[in-house]
């Protein structure tokens, strides 16, 4: 019942906020109410989870441990961002930069969004996975196009091709991964059970060209290098709150689609086929994005390559194994935080100096005082400086792989070292000094200040005490890896 | 059936004669005709599907993929032509030449042994399951290699065709409810990326994608 309440909230908020006419309060409350009803939802489902290990909705919906992880994700980062979107688009109506029906389609398009990220994560069947992860590229499309610049259309274009491209690739090895469960005579929905029942079946050379098109087409959508050429431009090009929605969520659902199918693999094949291409993307993208990070200009294109770093640490995570795994999904969580947090700071940042160019940001701390601590808490956090909780993800994480690859693991380490001094320099350079334009101190408002401080306070206090009911997730999900 | 398997190859031959047909031609509304061949090919191979299994709801897939991607898509792409006056596409990165180069390679690669495994899928169809993959990566090349919003937009769908007859040929195909939920996305699609190309000819005056050069100079 959860689980179909999920998909039947984020539907009717999107068709709701189409017939509203003029009053823009009442689509933040609509998008508020229902972002508050989905996470309600998914407390209760995840709940379900820890107890029984599994969570079942009618006959198209479930859920087990990693399913529940990424569900709580989706929900609180949906709800604040929910919650931001409905003050900072205020913010921006103000300054006219947009007007009401750019408001309102924001709206009917971030429901449709996270309507779509739901259901990718609790379909049983790797199609309407397919689906579903399809869909949140046409429901995102309009909103990186939102500012209808040039730029903007120009990373929008560039978005919907490389990802429907890499789409069609994941959706050929997924058909790959189908032909056991079809050749033993299943009909009807196959799930992901079925298809690991019929594991046996597969020819082995068959399995691993399914994977390599499984990790080509949803490592695009994960923005693994060298597919992520489409990232940083959409990132950086997207309002702000979606912005953290896409680096904070939905690049882990693709991630969870390349898990799922990891697990298939392993059990025909051994771990070592998967856990050698993760190893490899994920190095390769820890060490691009750092060296780009070191010399970024534009601090929204520097969030968007730290995620790309970050997905790499995630992929190496999986790719050691083990603990390396554990450490990769609580990676996860804090990663979700500090990046959305990261974003929506930006995003003040941005509605009081109308520029994205690190060079003309200057005295944040003095100019904007709370968006400026919560900005350095962020940069803290997303650096691994201690006693933030990626700090202990990434030791855990490099641990896991000192024995067994000393050479990606010193490697990812001194990646990581260059990531922290890029990203010193350029908040440094941002927050610090003086202001010499004159700008008036002051934060747009609590819509924008709240949800920021909100998710400050999560993510330090997650770094100190993890919830007992999340470690019990992730240590179920990471038995499989 | 060996008739029933050389019909087949034929037909596959076709699919995979027009994607490079699709490299060689120049005329815009000529490469929309080679698409909309390629997807009458795919939707005689659904209904022949129907027919073999003497399914009513696998009918009505085939219908709504001959309707989706040879009425609709089609007609869509004429109008993003009259409207914006493109009688021809774009050019090429690579010339003449290098791009046949560049085919033959793909093809030759699709026979590797890297594919090869492949054909364990479908014994009967061996070498037309390869011209299928064959089709696929000459899609990727096309979006690839020209520089129309258009040429890369027809070069997605009918990568997504070489998909579909793949799975035909292998026995891959999904329940009807899966089918018309895939050719609901591939719909959704083309309408969102005719919208873009309009709206990218609008702010460019043209639909050649190297004329975006808005996020280098940022």
């Amino acid at each position: 019942m959860a689980l179909s309440f999920i998909i039947a909230t984020a539907c009717i908020a999107s068709c709701l906020s189409f017939f509203v006419k003029k009053k823009m309060d009442t689509l933040g409350m609509i998008a508020m109410i229902a972002s508050l009803g989905e996470l309600t939802a998914t407390v209760i489902a995840s709940a379900a989870v820890v107890k029984n290990g599994s969570y079942a909705s009618a006959v198209y919906f479930s859920i087990d441990s990693l399913g529940a992880i990424l569900l709580i994700l989706v929900a609180v980062i949906g709800f604040i961002v929910s919650w931001y979107s409905a003050g900072y688009l205020k913010a921006e109506v103000a300054k006219k930069i947009i007007g009401f029906r750019r408001v309102r389609q924001y709206f009917i398009l971030l429901h449709l969004f996270l309507f779509a990220m739901f259901f990718a994560i609790i379909t049983p069947n790797p199609i309407m996975m397919w689906i579903a992860i399809e869909a949140t590229t046409l429901s995102t499309a309009f909103l990186i196009s939102f500012y209808n610049k040039p730029s903007a259309m120009e990373a929008a274009w560039k978005y919907l091709i490389i990802n429907s491209v890499g789409l069609l690739l994941g959706f050929f090895g997924t058909l790959l991964f189908l032909y056991p469960a079809l050749q033993a005579g299943q009909e009807g929905l196959i799930t992901w059970q079925s298809i690991r029942a019929n594991v046996s079946g597969f020819d082995p050379f068959v399995v691993k060209i399914a994977f390599i098109f499984i990790l080509i087409g949803y490592g695009t959508k994960m923005g693994l290098v060298p597919m992520h050429t489409w990232l940083p431009d959409a990132h950086s090009k997207a309002p702000v709150p979606i912005s953290g929605l896409l680096s904070g969520v939905l690049l882990n659902i693709a991630f969870f689609a390349i898990l799922r199918f990891k697990t298939v693999v392993d059990l025909a094949v051994g771990r070592q086929f998967s856990q050698e291409l993760l190893i490899f993307f994920g190095i390769i993208s820890i060490l691009v994005s750092a060296f780009i990070i070191f010399v970024q200009k534009n601090y929204k294109r520097l969030l968007a390559y730290s995620s790309i770093e970050h997905m790499g640490v995630m992929a190496l995570g999986f790719g050691f194994g083990g603990i390396g795994a554990s450490a990769a999904l609580l990676h996860m969580i804090y990663h979700s935080l500090a990046k959305s947090l990261l974003f929506l700071s930006s995003g003040n940042i941005f509605l009081k100096y109308s520029s994205t160019k690190i060079i003309r940001i200057k005295g944040v701390m003095s100019v904007l005082p709370f968006t400026g601590v919560s900005f350095i808490i962020g940069f803290l956090a997303i650096t691994g400086v201690p006693p933030f909780g990626i700090f202990i993800t990434e030791f855990t994480i490099l641990s896991a792989g000192i024995q067994n690859h000393p050479v990606v693991t010193t490697m990812a380490l001194f990646g990581l070292t260059l990531v922290f001094i890029g990203f010193f320099k350029h908040t440094v350079a941002m927050i610090f000094g003086e202001n010499e334009t004159g700008m008036q101190r002051g934060e747009a408002g609590p819509w924008t200040m709240a949800p920021v401080v909100i998710l400050a306070v999560m993510l330090t206090i997650t770094s100190i005490y993890v919830p007992s009911f999340i470690a019990l997730l992730i240590n179920a999900a990471s038995l499989a890896y | 059936m060996p008739n029933s398997t050389q019909m087949v190859f034929f037909l596959e031959v076709i699919l995979f004669a027009s994607v490079i047909f699709m490299h060689l031609s120049k005329k815009s509304s000529s490469v929309i005709a080679l698409y909309v061949l390629q997807s009458l090919i795919i939707a005689m191979l659904l209904f022949g599907s129907s027919f073999q299994e003497a399914s009513w709801s696998l009918f009505w897939v085939a219908l709504v993929v001959f309707a989706v991607k040879v009425v609709v898509s089609p007609y869509f792409f004429h109008k993003l032509i009259s409207e914006n006056q493109l009688k021809f596409t774009a050019s090429t990165y690579l010339n003449g030449p290098m791009t046949l180069v560049t085919l033959a390679l793909l093809t030759g690669v699709t026979y590797s042994r890297f594919f090869k495994p492949l054909t364990i899928l479908s014994r009967q169809n061996e070498h037309t399951l390869l011209l299928a993959v064959a089709m696929m990566l000459i899609s990727v090349f096309l979006i690839i290699n020209r520089k129309g919003a258009l040429s890369q937009m027809i070069g997605v769908l009918s990568l997504e065709n070489g998909i579909v007859s793949f799975a035909c040929l292998a026995g891959l195909e999904q329940t009807p409810g899966l089918q018309l939920g895939i050719i609901f996305d591939i719909l959704v699609w083309v309408i969102i990326a005719t919208v873009f190309a309009s709206m990218v000819y609008k702010q460019y005056g043209s639909l050649d994608v190297t004329e975006m050069t808005h996020l280098k100079e940022e």
